[in-house]
C-alpha cells in the first residue's frame, strides 16, 4: 500500500489463524469460538438449534465465581432438605392409618423422633463442615477415610439420591398443584415431565443457583410456613382447632397398631433428612470463614426442618387429617387450608412457594449430580464423556442422564409421591452412615482440637443413622427399596468395571518416563486397493507414493478379463507401481485382500523387524446424505475389516470434486475421461 | 457537571501502536476501557520495520510466532474489557509512517502510542525516531501513554 509518501509503503501481512486461534505463547495456541463452528451444513444447523435451546457457548474463563453469604447460601443449599416438610408428614400418615384413626396419634411422637434424628446428624455433619473445608461430600470422605470401594458404595448411594430428589420433590410440587386446581389431576405425569424438560434446558443453558431469585421460594416458603405451623399452635392452644372432613379421603384399615408399623411410619418420615448434606457440600461456596459459616448455617437449616415437620405434623393431627386417595390434595395442602381457609389468598399463595421451593429442591440435583459424575469420570469410575462441560459449562451428560432417568422413574410410578418414598430414603442413610464412619476414622487420625468429643460425635451419629439404615431398608424392603439394595451394588460393579478397562488401557498406553524415542527403523510399504483407475486411484497411489518408497495396486475381481484390461491400462497410465491382480471366484472383497495382506507379511523376512503396512484407501467424497448410501460401501468393509490388525494403517484419501480442475493442474496432460464407466472415483475400491 | 478536564475525550476510531513492550497490554486496557465507554472502534497496528537491504513483501512478520502473539494478546486483553479490537499486521520501511498512513486510511480520529522509560544509565523516555514523526504528522489526536516509572530496588 502506498503511504502520503512516495517512499512511504506498507505491506499487509495476512494473519491467517486469526479468526480461529490466540497466539498466547510460543506453540501455544488458545482456539476461538470460530474455530468450534461447524464446518457441513448439517452441523451448523444443529449448532443453531442447540443456540437457540441452551444459548451461546460460553469459554471456561466466564464462568462466574462467587461466595455466598449465610442468609443466601441457607436459601440455596436447604431447599431440597426444608421442602421435604412437604411431603415427609403424609408419609407418616399414610403409614399409621393403615391401623386406624387411633394410631395417627402416634405420628406426633414419630416426629419427634425423626427430629431428634436429624439434630443428631445435622451435628454430625458440623464436623464434617469443619474437617472439610473443600466440600465434604459422602463420597470424598468414605473414599479418602475408608476405602475406595466404600467412596464407590457412598457415590451410588448419591447418584440415587440426587435422581430420586428430581423424581420425589418434581411429582410432590405437581400434586401441590393438583391440590389447588384438582382438574389437571389427569395430565400430571404429563406436566412433571414438561418440567423435568424445561429444567433440563435450564441447566444446559448453564442456570446457577447463586442469583437472588433461587432465595425467594425458599424465604417465601419459610415464611409463610412458619406463619402457617404459628397459626395452627394458636388454634390448637386456644382450642379452636377443630378436626375436619378430609376430601378424598383413603377409607381407613382396620390393621393392627405394631411396633412395625410404628417403625415403618419413621422410616417413611425420614425423608425430612434428604438433603441436610448439601451445606457439607458446598463448603467451598461460602464466604469466609467458610467451615464456620457452613457450620451455623447448618444448624440454622436443621432448627427450621424440625420446627416445621413437628409443626405441620402436630397440626395434621389435631385437625386429624387423614391420607388421601392418589395424594390429591396432599397433607401440607389441607394443613395450610385449614389454617388460613381453603381458596384464600395466603392459602394459594403457600401452595404457590411450597410448588417452587419443591422446583428448587428438584433443580439442586442438576447441580449435585453431573458435579459428582464428573468427579467420578476423572476419578476413572464413570464414562469421560460425564467429565465433559458443554457449551455453556454445564455438564451435558449428567443433566440428560439424570433428567432421563427421572422422568422415567415418576412415569413408572405414575407421579405418585408415596410410591416414590421407599427408594429414597436407603441411599441418604447409606450415605450418612458411611459419611459418619469416615469422619469417625479422620478424627482416630488427626487430633487436632477435641478431636475426642468430635470423634463421639460422629460416631453416636454413625450407630444411629446405621440402625435407621436397616429399620428402612427392613419396612420397606418389599415396598421398593430392594430396587435399591439391588441398584447400589449394581452401580457399584458398573463403576468398577470402567474403572478396570480405563486402567487397563492406561497402562497399555502408558510410556515409561525415561525413554527417548528416535525415528522409527522400521520399513513402510503401501498397499492401494483399486476398483480401477480413476482419479480418486492416481490421487491415493501418490499419496501412497509419498508414504513409502515399496507401494503395489492390488485390483480384486471376479473377473479373469477384467483383470487383463486394467493391468494394460496401468501399466501404460501409471508406470512404477506394480498392480497385483488377485482374482476372487467367490466373489468376496475383503477376504481376498486380507489374505493377500498375509502373504506379504509371510514373505517378509523373520529375521527383520516387520513393516508398517499402510493400505491406502481411495475415497469418493459425498456431499450429501444419499451420496453416503451410494458411495464408499467398500471403503468401510474394507477399512472395519482392517482396523485392528497388527503393524497396519489403514489410510483413507478422500477425493473432492469442488474444483474439477485442480486435477488437470496436478497432473498435466491427463485427460478428462472417467475410467472404467464409473464417474470419476464414484465408487470405492472393488 | 463535570469540567471539560474532568472527562475523557470522546472518540470514535483509534488506532493503538502495539511495539511488543511489555507495557503494550497496560496501554490497550486502558485505550479498551475508554473505548468501551464511547462506544469506539479500536485497531491494534504493530508494523515490523524491514530494512532496505530486504524486499518490503518479504514473509518476515508472518512466521514470527512473538509477532503473532503481540496483537492475539491485545485483542485478548480488549475483549477481556469487552471491547473488539481488530488487529493489524504491518511491514514497511519507517514504523511512524506506516502508523500515520494506517491511521489516516482507517480515518482513525485517536492514535495511541506508548512511551517506554529506560532506567538504565540515570533514567530516560525512548522517545526514539517514531513517536516525534507522529506527533508531528498525523492529522487526528494522538496519546502518548508512559508507563509507571519503577522504583529502583538495588
Amino acid at each position: 500500500m502506498q503511504g502520503r509518501k512516495p517512499a512511504d509503503r506498507r505491506v499487509r501481512v495476512e494473519r491467517p489463524h486469526s479468526p480461529y486461534f490466540r497466539y498466547t505463547g510460543p506453540g501455544q495456541l488458545v482456539a476461538k469460538a470460530a474455530a468450534h463452528t461447524p464446518k457441513t451444513a448439517v452441523g451448523r444447523t444443529w449448532a443453531r438449534i442447540r443456540k437457540v435451546a441452551i444459548g451461546r457457548p460460553l469459554a471456561s474463563e466466564e464462568e462466574a465465581g462467587e461466595r455466598l453469604s449465610k442468609k443466601k447460601a441457607l436459601a440455596i443449599f436447604s431447599s431440597d432438605a426444608i421442602s421435604s416438610s412437604a411431603y415427609a408428614t403424609q408419609e407418616i400418615i399414610r403409614v399409621l392409618a393403615v391401623a386406624g384413626a387411633t394410631a395417627l396419634a402416634f405420628s406426633v411422637g414419630v416426629s419427634v423422633a425423626i427430629a431428634v434424628l436429624l439434630a443428631v446428624v445435622a451435628t454430625s455433619y458440623r464436623q464434617v463442615c469443619r474437617a472439610y473445608p473443600g466440600g465434604g461430600g459422602a463420597y470424598a470422605v468414605a473414599k479418602e477415610n475408608l476405602s475406595p470401594f466404600l467412596g464407590l458404595v457412598a457415590a451410588a448411594a448419591l447418584l440415587i439420591d440426587y435422581v430420586m430428589t428430581v423424581a420425589v420433590s418434581t411429582a410432590s410440587a405437581i400434586a401441590q398443584i393438583v391440590s389447588v386446581v384438582p382438574d389437571l389431576n389427569g395430565v400430571k405425569i404429563e406436566i412433571a415431565i414438561i418440567v423435568i424438560v424445561l429444567m433440563t434446558i435450564a441447566n444446559l443453558r448453564g442456570l446457577r443457583e447463586s442469583g437472588n431469585i433461587f432465595a425467594i421460594p425458599t424465604y417465601a416458603f419459610l415464611g409463610l410456613a412458619l406463619l402457617m405451623v404459628g397459626l395452627g399452635l394458636v388454634n390448637i392452644v386456644t382450642g379452636a382447632a377443630h378436626p375436619i372432613s378430609t376430601p378424598n379421603a383413603d377409607p381407613l384399615a382396620g390393621g393392627e397398631l405394631s411396633i412395625f408399623l410404628l417403625l415403618k411410619a419413621f422410616a417413611g418420615g425420614s425423608v425430612a433428612l434428604t438433603g441436610v448434606e448439601a451445606i457439607a457440600n458446598g463448603v467451598p461456596a461460602f464466604k469466609p470463614p467458610e467451615a464456620k459459616n457452613a457450620a451455623n448455617t447448618m444448624t440454622a437449616m436443621a432448627i427450621l426442618l424440625g420446627v416445621l415437620f413437628i409443626g405441620i405434623t402436630v397440626i395434621a393431627h389435631a385437625y386429624q387429617i387423614l391420607p388421601t386417595v392418589g395424594d390429591i390434595p396432599t397433607t401440607v395442602s389441607l394443613v395450610a387450608g385449614t389454617t388460613f381457609g381453603s381458596g384464600s389468598l395466603l392459602f394459594v399463595l403457600f401452595q404457590a412457594a411450597t410448588t417452587l421451593i419443591l422446583f428448587l429442591a428438584a433443580n439442586t440435583s442438576f447441580n449435585a449430580f453431573p458435579r459428582l459424575g464428573a468427579i467420578l469420570a476423572v476419578d476413572g469410575y464413570m464414562p469421560r464423556q460425564f467429565s465433559y462441560r458443554g457449551d455453556r459449562l454445564a455438564y451435558s451428560w449428567g443433566i440428560i442422564v439424570l433428567s432421563t432417568v427421572a422422568a422415567f422413574l415418576i412415569w413408572l410410578f405414575r407421579g405418585n409421591v408415596t410410591a416414590l418414598i421407599p427408594l429414597y430414603s436407603v441411599g441418604v442413610f447409606v450415605c450418612f452412615t458411611l459419611s459418619q464412619i469416615g469422619m469417625v476414622k479422620h478424627w482416630r487420625s488427626d487430633h487436632g482440637p477435641g478431636w475426642q468429643w468430635r470423634l463421639a460425635i460422629n460416631a453416636f451419629g454413625a450407630v444411629l443413622t446405621a440402625v435407621v439404615l436397616v429399620v428402612v431398608v427392613s419396612v420397606k424392603f418389599v415396598d421398593g427399596a430392594y430396587l435399591v439394595v439391588i441398584l447400589i451394588p449394581s452401580l457399584v460393579a458398573m463403576m468398577l468395571f470402567i474403572h478396570r478397562q480405563y486402567d487397563a488401557s492406561r497402562r497399555e498406553l502408558q510410556v515409561r518416563n525415561d525413554l527417548v524415542f528416535r525415528p522409527p527403523h522400521r520399513e513402510e510399504r503401501a498397499v492401494v486397493p483399486i476398483p480401477g483407475v480413476n482419479r480418486a486411484v492416481i490421487q491415493a497411489v501418490n499419496v501412497a507414493r509419498s508414504v513409502a518408497d515399496d507401494v503395489r495396486a492390488v485390483f480384486i475381481t471376479e473377473d479373469p478379463e477384467d483383470g487383463a484390461a486394467i493391468r494394460e491400462r496401468w501399466e501404460r497410465q501409471v508406470p512404477g507401481v506394480p498392480l497385483v491382480v488377485v482374482e476372487s471366484p467367490y466373489r468376496a472383497l475383503t477376504g481376498p485382500l486380507e489374505a493377500y495382506l498375509d502373504v506379504l507379511d509371510s514373505a517378509w523376512p523373520p529375521d527383520k523387524p516387520a513393516p508398517i503396512t499402510f493400505v491406502v484407501l481411495p475415497e469418493y467424497v459425498a456431499r450429501s446424505w444419499w451420496e453416503r448410501i451410494l458411495y464408499n460401501q467398500s471403503v468401510k468393509r474394507l477399512r472395519s475389516s482392517l482396523l485392528g490388525r497388527p503393524h497396519t494403517v489403514v489410510v483413507n484419501v478422500p477425493y473432492r470434486r469442488e474444483d474439477p480442475t485442480m486435477f488437470e493442474r496436478a497432473h498435466p496432460g491427463s485427460g478428462d475421461e472417467p475410467s472404467d464407466g464409473h464417474p470419476a472415483g464414484a465408487e470405492g475400491p472393488a | 457537571m463535570p469540567s471539560e478536564l474532568q472527562v475523557a475525550p470522546s472518540f470514535r476510531r483509534a488506532v493503538v501502536a502495539l511495539s511488543g513492550h511489555p507495557n503494550g497490554q497496560r496501554l490497550v486496557r486502558l485505550v479498551a476501557e475508554l473505548a468501551k465507554s464511547h462506544k469506539a472502534e479500536l485497531i491494534g497496528v504493530h508494523i515490523v520495520e524491514i530494512d532496505w537491504s530486504m524486499p518490503l513483501d518479504m514473509d518476515v512478520a508472518g512466521r514470527s510466532e512473538e509477532i503473532q502473539q503481540i496483537l492475539d494478546m491485545a485483542e485478548g486483553t480488549a475483549e477481556t474489557a469487552g471491547v473488539k479490537l481488530e488487529s493489524v499486521l504491518l511491514q514497511a520501511r519507517d514504523v511512524g509512517a506506516a502508523l500515520v498512513d494506517e491511521t489516516v486510511e482507517r480515518e482513525a480520529d485517536l492514535l495511541v502510542v506508548g512511551l517506554a522509560y529506560r532506567t538504565k544509565f540515570g533514567g530516560d523516555f525512548a522517545m526514539g525516531r517514531t513517536i516525534p514523526y507522529v506527533l508531528k504528522n498525523a492529522p487526528c489526536a494522538v496519546w502518548v501513554v508512559r508507563e509507571p516509572i519503577q522504583e529502583e530496588t538495588s
